[in-house]
C-alpha cells in the first residue's frame, strides 16, 4: 500500500479523474440538449387518467419524477393543454392518486394559431351554423377534407396582410418622408406636393380596397369544429385557426415519424407564434445567418490586411510585438465591451451623423441612429477581427521562408510573391480564422442585445421593397431567441421544449463550424509539419 | 514565366534556357505596382490596427464628461428700476430662462426679459392696498403666497404659456391672484416669514407674525362623489417655545413636516400630519456654535433639509431612525464648504439633488446633496449683499438677486453633478438610509428619485462570480491538463483535445439558459450531495485503483498505459451518483431533512435558487477549456530531455511531472489562470441568466449577485444617450476593458518569456 502511494499512481488516477469529470460534463450537457431538444416534434400519446376522486384528466405525459420529501412516490407532469379552458398548460399528478389510465383512440391534438394546443375529442364539425359531421371518426375525416382549404384561406389572408398591405404601408411611408423632405426645404405648395398628395390618396384608396378584400375573405371562413375536453368543457374552434389535427393514439411509428419530419420542417421554415413560444424560428435563423455573412464580408479583408501588414510588411521589432500582444489580448476583452463601443461609436456617432445628413426628414425617429443589423454585424466584426488576424498570422509564420525566397529569387516582386505564393498557401489559415470567427459570432449574444437584436422583428432585413436589403432594420437572432423565450416569456413552462430545440439548432451550427475549423487546421499543421523541416 | 509545378514534380528538364524577353515598361509597371501595394498595405494595416485599438479611446471619450468640472458663465446683470426685493422666495425664472420675475416690496410683480435685457410692464398685486409686501413663498411649482405688512396673505398662481409660431418661441406670463385672507385676525401684525405647501389634500400656509409666534392656515378639501366638494378652512396660532426668535421657516411639499429655525441655532420640527393639532417632534442643534439659522431649504423629494447659518455653514439633514433604534430624528448627513458671510438663501434644483446657496457677502455656491460636494463657487460681480438665489428649472442657469433688486444671470454647465469618485466607489449616505452604504439603483419610479450609482456592488458581484467559477475550474482544468500532457496516450489525446476545444466554443447563452432553467432547480434539490462530490469522487477513484490492481495481470496488461481516464469515466459517474445519494441521506439524518432550514438556522444563510453555485458551475464550462488549453500547451512544451533525464535518474512518472515539469511550466500555468480569470470577469450571458441580478454584497455561495457585464446588458438599452446612467455604464465597460486587457497582457508577457526560456533549455 505504501509502495503504491509512493509510486504516485493514485495521483495520476486522480488527475485522470479530473479529466474524466470534465469530459463527463461535456457529454452530459450535449446529451441533455439532445434529449430535450429532439423530443419537441414527436407526437406523444394522449393519456386519460381517472383519479381516485373520480376526476378525469386528459393530456400528454411530459415528465415523471420522485415526489420531493416522499421517497418511493412518483408524480407525473401532464400537459393538459387547453390554456383557454383550464388556465394552465401543465398539471402535476401524483401517481398514487391515479385509479385508471387509458389511451382513448378518439383523443385528438389540435394545433391552432392561438392559445397553444387543444386536446380533447371531436364532437362535431359545423359549417355556417349547420352540422356537417358528428362523432369523432367522421369529424376527423371531415376536418382532414376541409383543412387544406382553410390553410389556403389563411395563407391568402396572410399574403394580403403582409404582402399587399405591407407594400402599401411601405409606399405611404415613402410619400410621407418625401413630403417632409420638401417641407424641410420650405416647399409646402406646388406641383411636387400635389403629385405626392395625389399619390397618397391613391394609396389610401388601394388600402381600402385591400381591406374590403380581407373582410370578404374573413366572411368566407364559416366552418368550425367543436371539441370537448375534460369536465365536459366545449370549445367551438373556427377552422381557419386550426393548423393541424391528429390522433396520436392511433398513429403508428411511421405516421409519427412523418409528423416529426413535418414538425422539424415547420420549425426551421415558419414564423414564430404566440410570443415566440410556438411555430418556427425562421426569422431568427435568417437574422443570424445574414448577420454572420455581413460580418464575414467586413472581417475578412480587414483581418487579412492587418495580418499581412504585421507579418510581411512591418519591420519586426518591439513595436510590432507590442501591437501583436495588444491585438491578441483584444480577443480576451469581454464581448459586452465591444457592444458598448458599438453603441457609443457606431449607433450614436456614425449612425447619428448619417441620420442628420441623409435622413433628416425622418427625425426625430432615427433611421441608422438606432440598433440595426449593420451595426450589430460591424460590432461583431470588430469582436472577431483578432481571431482572423491571429489565425492568418499563424499561417503566415508557418509558411517556410524558402518559398518566399524562391519566388523573389526568380524575379517576382514582393506583391507578386504575396499574391501568387503566400496568399494561396495561407488561404486555409484565413479560412480557419474566418470559420472560427463565424462560430464565435453565431453564438455571441451580449453585444447584440444592445446593438440591434429584438425579440420579434416585424420584417426581415431583406424583402421585396426597394432597396431590398435594409441594413438599418432590427433583426432576430437564435441566441437572443433562447434568452428571450427562456427568460422573458410569460409561459416559461410551455416554451421550454421550444427553447431546447432552438438551443440544439444553435449548438449544431456552432459545433459544426468549429469542427470544420479544427479539421482544417489539423490538416494544415500536418502539411506544414512536413514542409517546414 | 513561372515554371509549371508539373514540370518540377516530373523532375525532367525544363524548357531550354534562353534570354528572357521582358519589356522595360512592364518591369517598371510591376515595380510601381509593388511599391504602391506596399504603401497600401502599410497604411491600411496601420489604420486597421489603430482603429481596433481606438476602442479604448472612444469609450473613455464617453466617460470623460462625467468628471469634467462644472462651469458657470456670467451672462449679465439686469437692473429693475424702483425694485426693492422682498425676503424669502420672491423671485424665479421659467424653464427656458427667458423671463425672470420678482415680487417687490411696493406690491408689484415685475418681469425681466433676460435675453433682450428689458423690463416688462409691472403687474400690481391686487389687494395690497397701500401696504408693503414683506414676505413671499412658493411650493416649487406655480403656486405662490405673498405676505403683507398688515397681516394678510395673497395667493398667486403664476404660469408661463409657451407657444411656438414659425419656429419661434414666445413665452407669456399669466398671473392669477386669489382672494387675500387675514392671518393675524384683528391685530394685523406684519407677516415676517412665510412657508407654503400645496399637497393634494389642500394648501397649507404657515406665517410668522411675532418673534416666536406662528399662524397656521389649512384648507381641507374633500371631494364629494356627487356635487361640489367641501372646503374646511381653519386658522390656528402656534407659539413656538424657543429661546431667541424664529429666523427661518420651511414646510415640506407633502405638508407633513414644518421646520422652524431659530436665532440660537436650533431647528424645531413640527409634525403637521394632523393639521388640527401640530405637535412638536424634535428640537435639534444644527449650527454647533449657537449661531442663528438663517436659511432653510428642502431638496427635491422633500427628504433632505438644507440648513444655512449665520457663520456661513451649510449642511444637509435627514429625519431618520438612529442606527441603535429609537425615535426618528433629524440627523446631519453632510457638511459643505463654508460661506464667508451669513447664508441668506437656498434654492434647490427641480431635477436632481443639487442646490445653490448665497450669502450676504455676494458669494454663491453650487452643491450636490447626494455626493456631499460643493461643485462650484462664484461671486456676484459687484459683491453687493444678496437677497435671493434662483436655480433655473433645468439646472442650466442661476439667478442671484441683490439688495438693490439687480438680477445677475449665469449659465451653468453641470450635466453630471451626481457623479464623483466617491459616489461611484465609496459609501454614500442616500436619502432614507440610516448610514452611508454602497448601493446601485439607477432608476426609480418618481421624478424626485435619487439615483444611486455605486459601482462597488457590481465590481464585488463580478469578482464574486469569478471567484466561484475559478474555484471549480482551476483545479479541474489544471489536473486534467497535467494528465493529458504527461500521462495520456497520444492517440487518445488527439480525440480529447478537440472535445475540450468544442467545450470552449459552446455559446454562453446556451450555458446560461441551461444554468438558469435546468441546473438551478436541479442544484436546489441536491445541494448537500454537491458538497460531498469532492470527497466521494476521489474516494471512488482510489477504490477503483485498488480494485484494478487486484485484477490478474492478464486483464490489466490489455490496457495500454495512458488510457486510465477512459476507464475512469464510468467510475466518476458512479461517484457523482453515490455522492448525490449520500447527500440525500446526510440531509435527512444530519440536517433535519431540510438543508435550507439548516442553513438558515445554523449558518444564517438564505438560499436563492439562482445563486453563485449555479453560476460557478456554468461559468466553469467556459473557463475550464481556456485554462486547460493554455496550461496543457505550456506543460507539453516543456523540453522532452528534462523528462527523459528525470526518468533516467529513477524518478517515477508522478515525481517527474510534479518536480520537473510542473515547476518549469509554472509561469504558463499562471498565465492560464490569468486568462481564465479575464474570461470569467467579462462573461455576460451566464451571469445575466443564472443569477438573480440583485446588487447585494455578501460572499455567500447561496446568494446571487449582479455583475458589471450583466448590468451593462440590462441597463444600456434603456439609458438615454449622453445621460449620467449612459456614461456610468460606459465607465463600467471601461473598467472591464482595462481589467481584462491588463490581466491578459501580463499573462501574455509571462507566456512569451516562458517560451524564450524553453528555447534555451
Amino acid at each position: 500500500m505504501k509502495r503504491l502511494w509512493k509510486s504516485g499512481e493514485p495521483f495520476i488516477w486522480l488527475t485522470g479523474g479530473a479529466l474524466a469529470l470534465a469530459l463527463l460534463l461535456v457529454a452530459g450537457l450535449v446529451a441533455l440538449i439532445l434529449a430535450n431538444g429532439l423530443g419537441l416534434f414527436w407526437p406523444r400519446d394522449v393519456v386519460r387518467m381517472t383519479l381516485a376522486d373520480g376526476k378525469v384528466m386528459t393530456g400528454q405525459q411530459v415528465e415523471r419524477e420522485a415526489v420531493p420529501g416522499k421517497p418511493g412516490q412518483y408524480r407525473i407532469k401532464l400537459r393538459v393543454a387547453n390554456r383557454d379552458l383550464y388556465g394552465a398548460d401543465f398539471q402535476w399528478v401524483d401517481e398514487a392518486r391515479i385509479a385508471t389510465r387509458e389511451y382513448p383512440p378518439d383523443a385528438v391534438v389540435v394545433e391552432r394559431t392561438e392559445w397553444g394546443l387543444l386536446i380533447g375529442t371531436i364532437q362535431e364539425v359545423r359549417d355556417g351554423g349547420r352540422t356537417v359531421a358528428v362523432g369523432s371518426a367522421r369529424g376527423l375525416d371531415e376536418l382532414r377534407r376541409q383543412l387544406p382549404e382553410a390553410a389556403r384561406l389563411r395563407e391568402e389572408i396572410r399574403r394580403i396582410e403582409k404582402g399587399d398591405i405591407g407594400a402599401i404601408n411601405f409606399a405611404q411611408d415613402r410619400v410621407r418622408l418625401a413630403l417632409k423632405r420638401l417641407e424641410i426645404k420650405g416647399v409646402t405648395r406646388g406641383p411636387d406636393v400635389d403629385a405626392l398628395q395625389s399619390q397618397m390618396g391613391a394609396l389610401q384608396a388601394r388600402y381600402r380596397e385591400q381591406e374590403a378584400r380581407l373582410a370578404g375573405l374573413r366572411k368566407r371562413q364559416t366552418a368550425s369544429v367543436v371539441v370537448t375536453a375534460d369536465d365536459g368543457k366545449e370549445k367551438d374552434l373556427p377552422l381557419v385557426q386550426v393548423l393541424n389535427v391528429y390522433a396520436p393514439n392511433t398513429m403508428g411509428v411511421f405516421a409519427k415519424s412523418g409528423h416529426y419530419a413535418a414538425g422539424v420542417w415547420e420549425f426551421v421554415s415558419d414564423d414564430p407564434r404566440e410570443a415566440n413560444t410556438e411555430g418556427g424560428v425562421f426569422p431568427a435563423i435568417f437574422g443570424t445567418v445574414m448577420m454572420v455573412m455581413i460580418m464575414s464580408i467586413m472581417v475578412t479583408p480587414l483581418g487579412v490586411l492587418a495580418a499581412f501588414y504585421l507579418r510581411e510588411y512591418a519591420r519586426q521589432g518591439t513595436f510590432v510585438s507590442a501591437v501583436r500582444i495588444a491585438v491578441n489580448n483584444l480577443a480576451g476583452v469581454p464581448s459586452i465591451v465591444f457592444g458598448v463601443f458599438g453603441v457609443g461609436f457606431f449607433i450614436y456617432f456614425v449612425g447619428g451623423t448619417i441620420d442628420r445628413w441623409f435622413f433628416a426628414e425622418a427625425l426625430p425617429t432615427p433611421t441608422f441612429g438606432t440598433g440595426g443589423i449593420l451595426w450589430a454585424s460591424l460590432t461583431l466584426a470588430l469582436l472577431t477581427v483578432p481571431v482572423v488576424i491571429v489565425a492568418t498570422e499563424e499561417g503566415l509564420a508557418a509558411i517556410p521562408s524558402e518559398m518566399r525566397e524562391a519566388s523573389l529569387a526568380l524575379g517576382a516582386t514582393k506583391l507578386e510573391t504575396t499574391l501568387r505564393v503566400v496568399l494561396p498557401a495561407v488561404m486555409p489559415s484565413i479560412l480557419t480564422g474566418l470559420i472560427l470567427a463565424m462560430a464565435r459570432a453565431a453564438g455571441e449574444v451580449a453585444p447584440l442585445m444592445i446593438t440591434g437584436v429584438v425579440k420579434l422583428a416585424p420584417a426581415l432585413p431583406i424583402d421585396g421593397f426597394w432597396p431590398f436589403v435594409h441594413l438599418d432594420r432590427k433583426f432576430m437572432h437564435l441566441g437572443f431567441h433562447i434568452y428571450d423565450v427562456g427568460f422573458q416569456s410569460p409561459n416559461v413552462d410551455a416554451a421550454r421544449p421550444m427553447v431546447f430545440t432552438t438551443t440544439l439548432l444553435l449548438l449544431l451550427i456552432v459545433v459544426l463550424l468549429n469542427l470544420f475549423a479544427i479539421g482544417l487546421r489539423n490538416r494544415l499543421r500536418r502539411k506544414y509539419a512536413m514542409a517546414a523541416v | 514565366m513561372a515554371i509549371g509545378a508539373e514540370a518540377l514534380k516530373a523532375g525532367g528538364p525544363g524548357p531550354p534556357a534562353g534570354p528572357l524577353a521582358i519589356s522595360r515598361a512592364r518591369t517598371s509597371r510591376r515595380i510601381l505596382l509593388d511599391r504602391l501595394s506596399s504603401r497600401l498595405v502599410v497604411v491600411g494595416g496601420v489604420i486597421i490596427i489603430v482603429s481596433i485599438l481606438a476602442i479604448l479611446v472612444v469609450i473613455a471619450g464617453e466617460v470623460y464628461p462625467l468628471f469634467k468640472k462644472p462651469t458657470a458663465l456670467f451672462l449679465g446683470r439686469h437692473g429693475v428700476p424702483g425694485a426693492i426685493p422682498v425676503p424669502g422666495d420672491a423671485a424665479g425664472v421659467e424653464e427656458y430662462r427667458e423671463l425672470a420675475y420678482q415680487v417687490t416690496a411696493d406690491g408689484m410683480l415685475r418681469f425681466v426679459a433676460l435675453k433682450e435685457d428689458r423690463t416688462l410692464a409691472p403687474v400690481p398685486v391686487p389687494g395690497v392696498d397701500g401696504a408693503a409686501v414683506t414676505a413671499a413663498a412658493h411650493n416649487g411649482k406655480s403656486s405662490h403666497v405673498i405676505g403683507t405688512s398688515d397681516g394678510r396673505v395673497i395667493p398667486l398662481e403664476l404660469v408661463f404659456d409657451v407657444t411656438f409660431k414659425d419656429g419661434r418661441r414666445t413665452i407669456t406670463p399669466r398671473a392669477e391672484f386669489g382672494q387675500p385672507f387675514l392671518l393675524d385676525g384683528e391685530r394685523r401684525r406684519p407677516v415676517r416669514r412665510l412657508a407654503f405647501a400645496a399637497p393634494p389634500s389642500g394648501p397649507l400656509t404657515v406665517a410668522q407674525v411675532g418673534p416666536t409666534e406662528l399662524v397656521v392656515r389649512t384648507i381641507v378639501e374633500r371631494k364629494a362623489l356627487i356635487g361640489p366638494g367641501t372646503k374646511i378652512e381653519s386658522l390656528q396660532s402656534l407659539a413656538v417655545p424657543v429661546e431667541g426668535e424664529i429666523t427661518a421657516l420651511r414646510l415640506d411639499g407633502r405638508g407633513e413636516d414644518l421646520f422652524v429655525g431659530t436665532s440660537r441655532g436650533q431647528v424645531v420640527r413640527y409634525d403637521m400630519r394632523d393639521t388640527a393639532n401640530p405637535t412638536r417632534a424634535d428640537v435639534t442643534d444644527v449650527t454647533g456654535n449657537h449661531g442663528a439659522v438663517t436659511a432653510l431649504g428642502l431638496l427635491i423629494g422633500d427628504r433632505t433639509l438644507v440648513v444655512g447659518d449665520q457663520a456661513g455653514g451649510v449642511s444637509t439633514w435627514q429625519v431618520i431612525s438612529p442606527p441603535r433604534g429609537g425615535e426618528r430624528r433629524l440627523t446631519r448627513v453632510y457638511r459643505f464648504e463654508d460661506h464667508a458671510g451669513p447664508v441668506i438663501a437656498i434654492s434647490p434644483s427641480r431635477r436632481d439633488k443639487g442646490f445653490t446657496t448665497a450669502d450676504a457677502s455676494g458669494q454663491i455656491h453650487l452643491h450636490y446633496g447626494t455626493s456631499g460636494r460643493t461643485l462650484l463657487a462664484m461671486r456676484a460681480p459687484d459683491g453687493a449683499p444678496l437677497r435671493a438665489v434662483v436655480f433655473a428649472p433645468k439646472t442650466d442657469g442661476l439667478l442671484a438677486l441683490d439688495e438693490r433688486g439687480v438680477l445677475s444671470h449665469w449659465q451653468v454647465e453641470n450635466p453630471h453633478p451626481e457623479v464623483s469618485l466617491r459616489t461611484l466607489f465609496g459609501k454614500v449616505w442616500y436619502e432614507g438610509y440610516a448610514r452611508p452604504e454602497y448601493v446601485w439603483q439607477s432608476t426609480g419610479g418618481t421624478d424626485d428619485y435619487e439615483a444611486k450609482f455605486s459601482l462597488t456592488p457590481l465590481i464585488y458581484g463580478t469578482l464574486k462570480g469569478t471567484f466561484y467559477a475559478l474555484l471549480l475550474a482551476v483545479p479541474l482544468a489544471l489536473l486534467a491538463a497535467l494528465y493529458v500532457s504527461e500521462f495520456m496516450h497520444p492517440t487518445i489525446k488527439g480525440y480529447v483535445k478537440p472535445v475540450i476545444e468544442i467545450m470552449a466554443a459552446l455559446p454562453s447563452v446556451v450555458l446560461g439558459f441551461l444554468a438558469g432553467l435546468w441546473l438551478a432547480p436541479m442544484v436546489e434539490r441536491v445541494v448537500p450531495g454537491l458538497f460531498l462530490i469532492p470527497l466521494v469522487v476521489p474516494a471512488c477513484i482510489l477504490a477503483a485503483l485498488l480494485l484494478w490492481r487486484g485484477l490478474p495481470v492478464s486483464i490489466r496488461g490489455r490496457m495500454r498505459v495512458g488510457t486510465e481516464a477512459l476507464l475512469l469515466v464510468p467510475v466518476v459517474g458512479i461517484g457523482v451518483w453515490i455522492a448525490l445519494a449520500l447527500g440525500g441521506l446526510v440531509e435527512a439524518q444530519l440536517l433535519g431533512g431540510n438543508y435550507r432550514g439548516w442553513l438558515l438556522s445554523a449558518l444564517g444563510l438564505t438560499y436563492d435558487q439562482r445563486n453563485s453555485l449555479v453560476v460557478g458551475i456554468a461559468m466553469g464550462f467556459t473557463v475550464i477549456p481556456i485554462i486547460f488549453t493554455i496550461a496543457e500547451d505550456s506543460l507539453a512544451n516543456v523540453p522532452q530531455h528534462l523528462r527523459a533525464g528525470s526518468l533516467a535518474l529513477g524518478a517515477t512518472r508522478w515525481q517527474t511531472a510534479l518536480r520537473i515539469v510542473l515547476p518549469t511550466a509554472s509561469p504558463g500555468i499562471f498565465s492560464a489562470i490569468m486568462i481564465g480569470f479575464g474570461r470569467a470577469v467579462g462573461e455576460t450571458m451566464i451571469v445575466l441568466m443564472a443569477t438573480g441580478n440583485t446588487p447585494v454584497m455578501d460572499w455567500s455561495i447561496f446568494n446571487g449577485f449582479r455583475a458589471l457585464s450583466a448590468n451593462i446588458a440590462v441597463e444600456l438599452p434603456e439609458a438615454p444617450e449622453g445621460g449620467t446612467l449612459f456614461r456610468v455604464l460606459f465607465l463600467a465597460a471601461f473598467l472591464l476593458f482595462c481589467l481584462t486587457f491588463l490581466v491578459n497582457t501580463v499573462a501574455e508577457v509571462v507566456r512569451l518569456k516562458l517560451r524564450r526560456k524553453y528555447r534555451y533549455l
